[in-house]
């Protein structure tokens, strides 16, 4: 599967499963993580069960990483 | 609780050993297998050795300097050059094995220049089935592992460290920096000085169990599930801190820091696993 392929199945998953607005990028020397920018008012509920269980469903879309981006949406 | 007969195993390996030089990182294991050799063999028997190089935090060098002052344990500190080897500093998944092939022959040196029969590691029981490429070098250098032969496992090792009075008995677990490295990667003093940096400021901010993954110009923080969500609270500090260590995006994993994290890429021919290795 493509990087381009795993961002959008990703971006849908994530959608599926109640987190609208996240955006997926592709980082590491083996492209192995997934980068998400998600809205301000979703950071907060990613750092715990929730987060673990959406990194899950980023994980089947073809990532070993699932990680959130401390600087937020703007990438500020 | 520790079962009576483990301790008294513990001690009846030591006293096969005679005399003996362990390796010592100032971890929770190697501080307490100094101390309890310490307490069986007595100090003309026994000496602690950090090996000192770039991939040892300054703090866990300090720890151990302090813990062997207070408590009695003979200390000496050893450069090593594991650095200078090209196959360590091209990271692959037996990294390990280089390392502790240079730690474990400048050990050897050590033990026959001050006439110390046995040369002791801080291996437990909870280590068996672990990637520990390492584990080869230690056979090779007739290493003994007094702790896994006496079926201590790190529960175990925590509860006598307490009942000792050591102060690493909570300590989390705390492998080399080039462990942050994710294979391949290759190893250099400015990324590990930029691991040690961006650590010691989250340490700074009073997280205790966690990792930062170098990723290149990528920080992929792993942070205890019982910890992640101090994140939110400290959000703008880490990522000043981090970006100041040196490294473009921060990023902090869902899933939160999980022992061998970096060993999920390998295939299973890669992994060398304690208790297999020969």
């Amino acid at each position: 599967m493509s990087a381009d392929a795993r961002i959008a199945a990703a971006e849908r998953a994530l959608a599926e499963h109640g987190l609208s607005g996240a955006k997926v990028e592709v980082e590491g020397h083996e492209r192995e993580i997934a980068a998400l920018r998600v809205p301000e008012a979703e950071w907060a509920r990613m750092m715990g069960p929730d987060g673990v269980r959406l990194a899950d469903v980023v994980k089947a879309a073809g990532f070993r990483y699932v990680a959130l981006d401390l600087a937020g949406p703007a990438g500020n | 609780m520790v079962d009576e007969r483990k301790r008294e195993q513990l001690r009846g390996v030591l006293r096969e050993c005679g005399s003996v030089v362990i390796g010592y990182s100032g971890g929770v294991d190697s501080v307490f297998l100094a101390t309890v050799a310490v307490q069986v063999l007595g100090p003309s028997n026994v000496l602690a050795v950090t090996g000192k190089s770039d991939s040892v935090a300054s703090w866990m060098e300090d720890t151990a300097r302090e813990v062997a002052e207070s408590f009695g344990i003979p200390w000496l500190e050893v450069e090593t050059r594991e650095m200078e080897d090209p196959r360590y500093a091209a990271n692959p998944s037996n990294r390990c094995y280089f390392c502790k092939s240079e730690l474990w022959s400048r050990l050897s040196e050590v033990a026959r220049e001050r006439g110390l029969r046995t040369v002791l590691d801080g291996s437990n029981a909870d280590d068996v089935g672990d990637h520990r490429p390492g584990a080869v070098a230690a056979t090779e250098n007739a290493v003994r592992s007094p702790l896994l032969e006496a079926g201590l496992t790190k529960a175990e090792i925590r509860a006598w460290s307490q009942e000792l009075g050591l102060p690493t008995w909570d300590q989390p677990a705390a492998p080399c920096l080039a462990s942050r490295l994710p294979y391949g990667i290759a190893v250099t003093p400015g990324r590990l000085k930029q691991v040690e940096r961006a650590e010691l400021a989250l340490r700074g901010l009073g997280f205790r169990d966690f990792r930062v993954r170098h990723h290149g110009d990528i920080a992929r923080l792993e942070v205890h599930p019982s910890e992640i969500a101090r994140v939110a609270e400290h959000r703008a500090a880490i990522l000043a801190a981090v970006r100041d260590a040196g490294f473009r995006r921060v990023l902090v994993d869902l899933q939160g820091y999980r022992r061998g994290a970096l060993n999920e890429g390998l295939l299973s021919a890669q992994l060398v696993q304690l208790g297999s290795a020969a």
